[in-house]
């Protein structure tokens, strides 16, 4: 562990740390583009070059590995003239975008302007050389390689990450450019993270384009709900909008990236919601106060079960509810409705494809917690969808906005077989259309709650704003129900019936909140 | 009609490729080959050379770019490549570029409309003491004159 | 005086292996192979033989940089990518005299078991590149090259590999990069290619000279060698003369050759009645020096003290009636043209430093263009990954220096006093 001394600060570090990671740790930023956490170093940008005693040159910190009784400085006038000269020379061909720039407000080149430049430029506009600005090169990225600082960091990452190598430099000297081969556009499933390498507005969203000015986004820690990998990811929102997903690092689950398919999940929050409780007369939908039709439901299953018995009710949970409101789900179904009808599925409408790197042919996010749950999917599900063909169910309980991977048409036919569907949702689809009663719930934005990914980690994720419209949270939903089912339960919110979960159930036994923390916990079992 | 690379050049490629460790390490003689058998490097041969070695079209067209070598477009049938560079510039090289320019009435970078010459400006071709020199194709021309330069073009428009 | 290179190289046999080998090529290796490998190392570490592509660094030492260990093969890269303005010595040893490339390359690689070799040659020396690729067939041809070197048991493969138009690739880094078929780009050292290098093994990058030099010693020894030289810089160096002289070209002469000599007698002093203005003395890249200034050798102190260095010896003379304005100008389209990219101060810099020299010769400076070239040289130098960004600052900085008044009335009257030609 050799001891550096950056600033006057004495730090030790473990062997073969750099000088940036070193300041790091002692709290010192030193400025930098192309140096990136997960990518190779590439020491290109001269941003981080500091004063290491003893070397007669600066040195890049991201290049220099920490030596016993290395002294180094980063104030010095030496330094900050090197810094400037740098941003100053990184400035001259930059195109004077930022009003017109998405990356503005998160942008490398604005931030470190505020801080070493705020000089007038000595540059003549004229002089600027132009690059092609505006190219879709697919994914979800737009490339505008007039603002490119020539970091390599894309390059880089599809390189080591993708190993796709659908961006190169081309040309040499102050004319290099990054671009694709003309027709051959990115072809992974991961070019969203380009958006996120990119210090500057050269690779960008194109589903975030113009959509929203940074400075007015909230962000809130959640998780993907894309598929079983559990990818942690920072959501942003304005207002009760969801407007991005950014992945959040995690080293035991998605480092710090995530997929395409899993960064447009959070439309899901924001389009075809169910905001409005309603029941289904006569095929049309009629509009319910919350405190007529939670009791209507309750009654309706209980009726069910009275005249022809537990095994006419069925509940079909979802693998998209949390840890929390699944636990919620079997007490429901074995301890008031008494039935042994209960299942779920991880299928879903789809292809489910899947890779060697992050997605997972399950699509939904907590298929794991309902295990560990003892929900029974498998046999139990195809049997329980076997008693629904056969008109054997009177009355269904289903959670989530699909029913397996049936098609819309066969959703229909399965449903129309069940007198009544009531149906806890977030989004209109074939079952909110068949459905007899829809109770609206808050989406993944909408309310808080753990998540346990396809390797059995518990995460949290964390509501952004309240419940939009009319819907209410699951679990005040599912205590109201059990209320009208006849029983007595005392949870008020997520946090408490993790508490009794932690006490009652042996794979999350021992667990808190704050154990969990933003990183996540591994289950028992 | 989808392009590939004729036979003889991957042939050719097959036979060098043992000599390194790793495949990529042919992009540059590959690209050579493609030169020599187009006169320029088309677009559809970059790739059918990244194929060829085991990497992507866009590495590939960034070697191909990088070095000034390579024409990506085509060129006359005799590239005039001038040196401007000072020990040149010093004996005169200004003048015969001008010279030159008038002579075919294209400006460095250009061609002329009869795809015969093609002239360029390039820099130190290390031969200096023999300045101001010019690389025709593969040939250097040293010691040039007005005069040299004009039996030059001839010979070359005789040539072939 | 005593010459190593340039002995036979009016005899045109000497580039076919029969008449090198009449001439005595070939018993450097032969001797070689019958000496202790620590033997051969030994002799070049007296010889103070310097690397000969610019740098100086001394190969004794730089052979000895290799890993002790053998257990990951090495690799000799012979930079042949002669491209420093005013340069053009190794071409000439490509042509007349290749053998002596490959006897050095044969003696190299046996002293240091490479078994590897890849001779990196710049695109534009086609007729060279035949040249060397003939004398590399005659070299397999005669057990030399190949498996088994002169019955020794000892193999080694020579490749030739053609690079395709870039100055930056004779930087050694970047060299092994263009070699791996990548874009030139120089690397981050460390790792240093000894320990990391050409398809991440262990690399000797050496200029062509430096390794031609080699079988002389092994004949002659070290000592004598360095005897021929200076006490920093032992043997001879290949001198190139350009520019209006009366008799421009390649000489060899003594490592500490004075600059004035070269320049009055050796190549004969300017032509057509012009009288000097100003020299360069080691290819572009080295400080340019006053008329008044030349009476200095190429030994590294003298150079020093001059505030320049003897480069590659690639002595440009400037006539009187030269607009350094001008001069500089080229220079600095060289560098901009010829600068990777890969890292700011040099990708930007040299494309500034091009554009306001540019227009100070248009006869469009500004009042503080000097100080901010001056300031730009200060932003590149010794910020860089390679020393290409001081390569271009150092021509500018040193013009300006020297000649300051003329590029201040440059700027003032905004016109060429020189007729805007050279």
């Amino acid at each position: 562990m050799p001891t550096l001394t950056i600033n006057g600060i004495a730090v030790s570090v473990p062997e073969g740390t750099t000088i940036l990671n070193a300041a790091k740790q002692a709290g010192i930023h030193i400025p930098h583009y192309c140096y990136h956490t997960h990518l190779s170093i590439a020491g290109n940008c001269r941003m981080c070059q500091v004063e290491v005693e003893k070397f007669p040159k600066l040195q890049t910190a991201c290049s220099t590995v920490v030596t016993e009784g290395m002294v180094v400085r980063t104030d010095t006038e030496q330094v900050r003239k090197a810094v400037t000269g740098v941003l100053e020379f990184l400035l001259i061909h930059h195109p004077i975008d930022c009003p017109i720039c998405d990356q503005a407000g998160e942008c490398g080149l604005q931030d470190y302007y505020m801080v070493y430049g705020l000089h007038k430029s000595r540059y003549a506009l004229g002089d600027k050389v132009h690059k092609k600005k505006v190219q879709d090169i697919g994914g979800q990225i737009i490339l505008d390689a007039e603002r490119c600082i020539l970091c390599s960091r894309c390059v880089r990452f599809l390189d080591e990450v993708t190993g796709t190598r659908e961006l190169q430099f081309f040309e040499r000297g102050d004319h290099s450019e990054i671009s694709i081969f003309p027709g051959r556009s990115l072809g992974n499933n991961y070019t969203g993270n380009l958006a996120d390498i990119c210090p500057v507005g050269a690779l960008t969203s194109k589903d975030f384009r113009f959509k929203c000015r940074v400075w007015f986004l909230k962000g809130a820690d959640s998780i993907c709900t894309g598929c079983a990998r559990g990818c942690n990811v920072t959501m942003h929102f304005k207002g009760d909008i969801l407007y991005r997903y950014k992945p959040r690092g995690n080293e035991a689950v998605n480092r710090v990236w995530m997929c395409d398919f899993g960064r447009l999940e959070y439309k899901k929050a924001n389009e075809d919601r169910l905001l409005v409780p309603f029941v289904r007369e006569s095929g049309r939908e009629k509009t319910v106060p919350w405190g007529g039709l939670v009791p209507q439901v309750a009654h309706a299953l209980s009726q069910a079960t009275e005249r022809d018995g537990a095994d006419a009710v069925a509940v079909i949970a979802s693998p998209q509810s949390s840890n929390e409101e699944l636990y919620l789900v079997r007490r429901i179904a074995t301890e008031l409705l008494g039935t042994g009808n209960l299942a779920f599925t991880h299928r879903a409408p789809g292809d489910g494809f899947s890779d060697d790197f992050l997605v997972r042919e399950d699509k939904n996010p907590n298929s794991r917690g309902a295990r560990l749950l003892g929900i029974p999917d498998g046999q139990a599900y195809d049997d329980l969808i076997g008693k629904i063909a056969a008109g054997k169910i009177r009355a269904l309980l289903l959670f989530g906005n699909v029913l397996g991977a049936c098609s819309d048409a066969e959703t229909g036919e399965l449903l129309s077989k069940v007198p009544f569907v009531a149906q806890v949702g977030t989004n209109a689809g074939p079952v909110s259309k068949a459905a007899h009663a829809v109770l609206p719930s808050a989406s993944f934005a909408e309310r808080s709650g753990t998540f346990t990914n396809s390797e059995g980690r518990v995460q949290r994720f964390h509501a952004g704003f309240p419940p939009r419209g009319k819907a209410r949270n699951p679990i005040g939903i599912l205590v109201d129900l059990a209320k009208w089912l006849g029983g007595e339960w005392s949870q008020l919110d997520e946090r408490s019936v993790f508490l009794e979960m932690s006490r009652t159930e042996a794979p999350f036994r021992g667990m808190t909140y704050e154990t969990i923390g933003n990183q996540g916990q591994e289950a028992g079992g | 009609m989808s392009f590939s690379l004729p036979a003889a050049v991957l042939a050719e490629l097959e036979r060098i490729l043992p000599r390194y460790p790793n495949r990529a390490a042919a992009i540059l003689p590959a690209l050579h080959l493609v030169q020599k058998e187009f006169g320029h490097i088309p677009d559809e041969a970059i790739p059918c050379v990244a194929a060829a070695v085991g990497t992507s079209p866009a590495d590939v067209e960034g070697v191909a770019t990088f070095y000034t070598m390579y024409n990506r477009r085509p060129v006359g049938k005799h590239h005039l490549q001038i040196c401007r560079n000072l020990s040149c510039s010093l004996m005169g090289a200004e003048h015969l570029l001008a010279h030159l320019s008038g002579k075919l009435g294209i400006r460095p970078g250009e061609t002329t409309p009869d795809g015969m010459f093609t002239l360029s400006v390039v820099e130190c071709l290390g031969s200096c003491g023999t300045a101001p020199v010019m690389q025709v194709n593969d040939d250097y021309h040293e010691n040039l004159t007005v005069d040299s330069i004009d039996a030059l073009l001839e010979t070359l428009r005789a040539g072939e | 005086m005593e010459t190593v290179l340039t002995t036979h190289f009016a005899d045109e046999r000497y580039r076919r292996i029969d008449g090198y080998r009449a001439a005595g090529g070939y018993e450097g290796l032969r001797k070689a192979v019958s000496m202790p490998r620590e033997a051969i190392v030994e002799e070049v570490k007296k010889a103070n033989l310097r690397g000969r592509g610019g740098a100086g660094f001394p190969a004794g030492v730089k052979w000895g940089f290799l890993p002790k260990d053998l257990s990951r093969p090495r690799v000799l890269v012979v930079n042949a990518d002669e491209g420093e303005p005013g340069t053009f010595k190794d071409r000439l040893i490509l042509e007349r005299g290749p053998h002596l490339l490959v006897e050095g390359i044969a003696i190299t690689c046996y002293a240091l078991m490479i078994h590897r070799a890849y001779i990196y040659i710049r695109g534009e020396y086609v007729r060279e590149t035949r040249i060397l690729d003939e004398a590399l067939e005659e070299a397999r041809a005669a057990g030399i090259l190949g498996k088994d070197m002169l019955g020794t048991g000892f193999d080694l493969e020579v490749t030739l590999h053609r690079g395709a138009g870039a100055y930056i690739c004779g930087e050694e880094t970047s060299t092994i990069n263009s070699l791996e078929g990548k874009r030139g780009w120089p690397r981050l050292k460390p790792p240093f290619p000894a320990v990391v290098g050409a398809f991440g093994l262990p690399t000797l990058v050496n200029n062509v000279e430096t390794l031609a030099d080699v079988p002389w010693i092994m004949i002659h020894g070290g000592d004598r060698f360095a005897a021929l030289g200076c006490e920093k810089n032992g043997g001879t160096r290949l001198v190139g003369v350009s520019g209006p002289v009366v008799r421009p070209g390649v000489y060899e002469l003594p490592a500490n050759a004075n600059l004035r000599s070269v320049v009055y007698d050796t190549a004969g002093g300017l032509r057509d009645g012009k009288r000097l203005k100003a020299v360069i003395p080691g290819g572009s890249s080295t400080p340019v020096l006053r008329a008044d200034e030349i009476d200095v050798t190429f030994d590294i102190e003298s150079m020093a003290k001059a505030g320049t260095m003897a480069g590659t010896c690639g002595v440009i003379v400037i006539p009187e009636g030269t607009c350094m304005v001008r001069a500089l100008s080229v220079l600095m389209n060289f560098y901009a043209h010829e600068s990777c990219g890969q890292c700011t101060p040099c990708r930007e810099g040299t494309g500034w430093l091009k554009r306001i020299t540019g227009r100070i010769e248009a006869g469009e400076g500004r009042p503080g263009d000097i100080e901010l070239i001056l300031d730009l040289c200060e932003n590149m130098m010794g910020r860089t990954i390679c020393a290409m960004a001081d390569a271009a600052a150092m021509p500018a900085r040193s013009f300006i220096e020297k000649f300051r008044e003329e590029f201040d009335r440059h700027i003032a009257e905004r016109k060429c006093s020189f007729g805007n030609r050279f």
